[in-house]
């Protein structure tokens, strides 16, 4: 089923094996629509053991939130997951959906462009024109899909649609069906029909939710992670996903590399040194944990690609300025300090990493 | 049934634990019911049994001795031993407590204190740490090994989520006794040993109630599940030998009210109870028989707090936030949400996923406000009961709340009501409120007041939390009634006093207790060391405090004329050694000044001191040259102020202080003292600024840019209102405009003026 070719194969191919081997162990009671018991998600999604298979831990972080993610689908209300970009909000909403349907390709990507349509239903206007309405015509939805098949469907960014496409939602949640008044039918949602949508902080205000729909959402607020470890080890354990579904032909970056990293992101995003003795300007833009992740990956490519295929400071650097430096020019001088205050002072270890970045800033 | 006696084990402060003991009870029928505390609380059972009794309230024990050393029992309407204690009293059957006597807790208590000391100190010599071993905490191992936030999260879901009475003993049983290997295997820890000998006593109180003839069949112990296996392992009892060993102190009980706040901060006695009025609600569910009845109650209880405080909270919210906490629960395998599910169902549904926004509910929810009470007459010390009175008598009862309010007081004379004591009620009160204030019982605390009535308002905020209580049990060993607490406690003050300053502040707090019988006594000491008293800044704080007594004693109804000889005497000696004081350093002299200043104050206000001899003593300490000039000008300032110095005097001293051949610096010192009191004063005396613009005048221009130095330095600390004032003046003395003067003056330095004034710095202190 998995094609070596694809670029991103979707969670349930990627993890197929310890899916199935939760689906076989399965003791608990499953929900009507679902494909294992509760606990079994979070074990999925928590990491933990099955049988004699190790489950990786998908999401790193607080166990109780996504405990309490689960229970809201379990009562067939929505899920609204927020927080700050890079928080894995994106990436818990498809864990999710394709350990509790094996399917998280019911996507809708909410855009300032995304139309009521694309809720609920269009047409094969071709069709359309020569023969008149009909089922074959219609072209349905993710939601209308998820609804029919009693499965869940996703809304990324949803506070990037225009706000009456964010209203098609509400009587959709509501309601629990979708009626076709073209062909005079009305489609109700099967036991086991949810929404997971996704949501900004930094996009507040570009179409603010409207109470009525907020009401109808169960809301969890994701975290940035908590510790230095924890988001060391997130960083580690998707880059060893990435390299080799990316055949990056490098070497993985050693804990050192991967250490630096975390630690300029995170006093660079709380604006104080890791200690908390020393104020920082923070950036602009948010250094997020999945910036982390792409940023090390980049650096990877490039040793691969140009270099010996270990990540140097070089690499690494580029890397950095790439991601610190977005489009403001107050950032440059944010990082400069941030080199010379606290980089420089760091002793040698971080001294070669220093140079570099120092020379690009040249 | 198996042979007695009957152990039930528990949890302090469990609403599961109270319901199933009363069913326990039930059950067998005892004679006697033996129940965990201190076994000389026996006494107060009557008490705490009566019907209006209102939990939450406690059982305390505190030493006769100083420093004061306290047990404290509470008990809630949830505690199992509570109910217990209803149970034998409803059917009328003995009841017994049977730990340790209280004076015995004490004596524990203080040993182990010793030897903590004793450790630290030990531990400093050698350099050696603790061993991470001995630092283990049970109850932490169990938070991180339930992987369910906390144990006591854990605790709810297996133990207090028990549907029947069984379940609880069994759940109950298996932890105490798992508990139990672990603290047991840990070693012999004091703790331990404290332990055990605290289950042998209990032994002995099962064999002591057996050679009264009660058969085991017919008691039953109700104990921490803890204890449970130590009472019935079949170890010896506690014999009468090693029963005297053990350390005492001798101690005294009472009852007192206790909140569900103090009882939320895990204080004192027992496991403490994070949520107390989460808890009744669970106890209220066992009543009617609703398992998921604290759920409905809590969610709800959130919704109306946030709608009342203004957040929006709708009923659909509730249910969700109910809905979702029972889902929680179910990926647990439970059916009940416990108050974890709960509150992560609130902050999601109602809060939209962030705690802070329902903080101050869950808060309120979960803590409660809810004070209990104790009925008049009910076993309190001599102290306690005298408060109530007191309360009672003020009318102030109503203020007892954990939720602080404030209180006015107008201590004049009320005319409008017919009764005398009704028209001093606030008097009265404003008496009562010092004296606690003394005696460090925290009730009302004392607001300033800042206006021009202060003399007879008061105004105290007022909050009553157990400490109060605790500290006012703690105060009986001062006296039967608050006034002898309060005069005891004044006396001790006054004989730890190092100087007149400070015997002078207890008067004041006595005369602001309204206690004329403490006034005279410190008065009197006061008296006695004043005789060889001390230094002027001692006596200027002293006759200030005093004065203040002498200028209000009327609103508090004291006789004053014993303070009159005292402050006169302490006033003669001021001015007698005012003159030779003023010859001292900068430093010295600004204490000096604010002591002068306080002399003058007293003089303005009290006729009976000799004006003319402060006035003459002012005099030669302006007009000498041998004094520090500071002082010298703060005494012409005040002479001026008394009108005891004309402006021709003035003009002449003016020109004295300032003519050619005076340092700079002695000039500015002179002129700064003058100013320093009274800016207006000055700035009303036109003659005054004559003289200094024909001193300008005479001066050449070597010797107008020293005076200039100082002339800016004493300036220097006038408003730019009071600077406009000058301007007027010297306006009117050049003829011209003072709006062009004043705009100069206010001006700020351009930059080559600063630079010549920068030189002139220079240029001076190479002179002088």
């Amino acid at each position: 089923m998995s094609d070596a070719n694809v670029q991103r194969l979707p969670a349930e191919q990627l993890f197929q094996k310890e899916l199935d081997a939760l689906m076989e162990q399965e003791t608990g009671a499953v929900p009507q629509g679902w494909r294992m018991s509760p606990k079994s998600v979070l074990t999925y999604i928590c990491g933990g053991r099955c049988g004699n298979m190790d489950i990786s831990a998908k999401y790193i972080g607080d166990r109780r939130l996504v405990e309490i993610a689960i229970a809201t689908l379990v009562t067939d209300r929505a899920l609204l997951l927020i927080g700050e970009p890079g928080t894995a909000k994106s990436w818990l909403s498809e864990h999710l959906a394709a350990a509790i349907n094996g399917d998280s390709t019911r996507v809708i990507q909410g855009t300032a462009g995304t139309t009521e349509e694309q809720i609920k239903y269009s047409w094969n206007y071709a069709m359309l024109i020569a023969s008149g309405p009909s089922r074959e015509a219609m072209i349905p939805s993710p939601v209308y899909r998820a609804m029919e098949q009693g499965t869940i469907a996703r809304v990324e960014e949803i506070s990037r649609c225009a706000s009456e496409v964010q209203d098609a939602l509400i009587s959709i949640l509501s309601e629990k069906r979708i009626s076709v008044p073209e062909l005079g039918i009305e489609v109700p949602a099967r036991k086991g029909f949810s929404v997971i949508a996704t949501a900004n902080t930094r996009d507040k205000g570009v179409n603010e939710m409207s109470a009525a729909l907020k009401r109808r959402f169960n809301i969890v607020v994701l975290p940035a992670p908590e510790s230095l470890e924890a988001e060391m080890e997130i960083v580690r354990s998707r880059i060893t996903q990435l390299s080799e579904n990316l055949d990056l032909n490098a070497k993985l970056p050693n804990e050192e590399v991967v250490e630096k990293v975390c630690t300029i992101f995170r006093e660079l995003r709380r604006g104080a040194t890791l200690d908390g003795k020393q104020k920082l300007k923070s950036t602009s833009g948010v250094l997020s944990t999945a910036e982390a992740i792409s940023l090390l990956a980049n650096s990877m490519a490039l040793a691969g690609s140009f270099g010996d295929g270990t990540v140097t400071e070089r690499d690494l650097a580029a890397g950095l300025q790439g991601a610190v430096v977005k489009e403001d020019s107050k950032d440059q001088k944010v990082w400069l300090e941030y080199l010379e205050n606290i980089m420089r002072k760091r002793g040698s270890k971080w001294l070669p990493l220093y140079e570099e970045c120092k020379e690009l800033n040249r | 049934m198996d042979r007695g006696p009957f152990v039930f084990g528990i949890r302090h402060l469990s609403p599961a634990g109270a319901y199933y003991v009363r069913e326990f009870l039930d059950k067998i029928q005892p004679e006697l019911v033996l129940i965990e505390g201190p076994s000389d609380f026996t006494e107060l059972m009557e008490d705490l049994a009566q019907a209006d009794v209102r939990p939450p309230v406690a059982v305390m024990a505190y030493t006769r001795q100083l420093p004061v050393r306290t047990i404290l029992y509470p008990f809630a309407e949830y505690s199992p031993e509570y109910q217990a204690l209803l149970w034998a009293k409803e059917h009328g059957r003995k009841c017994r407590f049977c730990d340790l006597p209280s004076d015995v807790f004490l004596g524990l208590l203080s040993a182990r204190e010793a030897a903590g000391d004793e450790e630290t100190g030990s531990q400093g010599r050698d350099g050696h740490k603790k061993t991470p071993e001995c630092s283990f905490d049970v109850y932490q191992a169990l938070d991180r090994q339930c992987g369910d936030g906390d144990h006591e999260t854990f605790w709810e879901r297996t133990i207090e989520q028990c549907r029947d009475m069984a379940g609880y003993q069994k759940g109950a049983k298996e932890f105490g006794s798992g508990l139990r290997q672990l603290e047991l295997c840990l070693g012999p820890g004091e703790e331990n040993s404290e332990n055990l000998a605290r289950e042998a006593y209990m032994r002995r109180m099962i064999e002591k109630a057996r050679t009264e003839g009660i058969s085991e069949e017919k008691m039953a112990v109700i104990t921490g599940a803890f204890h449970a296996e130590g009472i019935l392992c079949g170890d010896p009892a506690m014999t009468d030998k090693e029963f005297l060993r053990l350390p005492r102190l001798e101690s005294m009980k009472t009852l007192m009210p206790y909140s569900y706040y103090r009882l939320s901060q895990r204080s004192g006695y027992g496991a403490g109870n994070h949520a107390p009025a989460y808890y009744e609600y669970l106890w209220q569910g066992f009543l009617k028989g609703e398992a998921d009845y604290a759920a409905r109650r809590y969610l709800s209880g959130l919704g109306e707090y946030e709608r009342t405080s203004g957040g929006m909270v709708s009923a659909a919210e509730v249910m969700e936030a109910l809905r979702l906490s029972q889902a929680l629960a179910g990926l647990r395998g439970g059916r009940i949400p416990a108050l974890r599910d709960l509150r992560d169902g609130a902050v999601t549904c109602m809060g939209h996923g962030r705690f802070s926004k329902v903080s101050l509910a869950v808060a309120s929810v979960e803590i409660g406000t809810k004070i209990g009470s104790l009925p008049q007459g009910v076993s309190q010390t001599s102290i306690q009961s005298d408060f109530y009175e007191k309360l009672r008598e003020l009318r102030l009862e109503k203020y007892k709340s954990v939720t602080a309010s404030s209180l006015n007081l107008d201590l004049r004379e009320n005319l409008r009501v017919k009764t005398k004591k009704a028209a001093f009620m606030d008097l009265e009160r404003s008496f009562f409120l010092h004296r606690l204030r003394v005696l460090n019982i925290r009730f009302g605390t004392l607001e300033l007041v800042r206006q021009d009535n202060a003399t007879w308002a008061e105004r105290w905020v007022l909050q009553w939390t157990p400490e109060t209580e605790i500290r006012l049990v703690e105060t009986v060993l001062k006296g039967d009634t608050l006034e002898q607490a309060a005069a005891f406690e004044l006396k001790g003050k006054v004989e730890e006093s190092q100087g007149i300053g400070m015997v002078a502040k207890v008067v004041a707090e006595a005369f602001y207790c309204g206690m004329p019988l403490a006034v005279h006594g410190a008065l009197a000491a006061l008296q006695a060391m004043a005789v060889d008293a001390a230094a002027l800044g001692e006596i200027g704080d002293t006759i200030e405090q005093l004065s203040v007594v002498l200028q209000y004693g009327d609103i508090r109804r004291l006789d004053r004329q014993p303070l009159i000889p005292i402050v006169s005497q302490l006033f003669l000696r001021a001015c007698l050694i005012l003159p030779q004081e003023c010859a001292c350093d900068d430093q010295a002299a600004a204490g000096l000044v604010s002591a002068i200043g306080k002399l003058h104050q007293a003089v303005m206000v009290h006729d009976f001191l000799d004006r003319e001899r402060f006035v003459a003593v002012l005099s030669q300490i302006s007009s000498r040259d041998d004094l520090n000039t500071r002082l010298s000008g703060a005494a012409a300032s005040i002479l001026l102020e008394m009108g005891a110095m004309d402006s021709q005097e003035l003009g002449r001293e003016v020109e004295r202080r300032l003519s050619k051949g005076i340092p700079a610096q002695l000039g500015a010192g002179w002129f700064s003292g003058l100013s320093s009191r009274n800016h207006y004063a000055l700035i009303a005396r036109l003659t005054l600024w004559e003289k200094l613009s024909a001193y300008l005048d005479t001066l050449d221009d070597e010797e107008f840019k020293r005076a200039l130095l100082f002339l800016r330095r004493a300036f220097a600390d006038f408003a730019p209102g009071e600077k406009d004032q000058i301007a007027e003046n010297l306006g009117e003395i050049w003829q011209v405009n003072p709006m062009q003067v004043s705009e100069m003056l206010n001006e700020s330095l351009t930059e080559d003026a600063m630079e010549f004034l920068g030189g002139l710095e220079d240029f001076d202190f190479g002179d002088i």
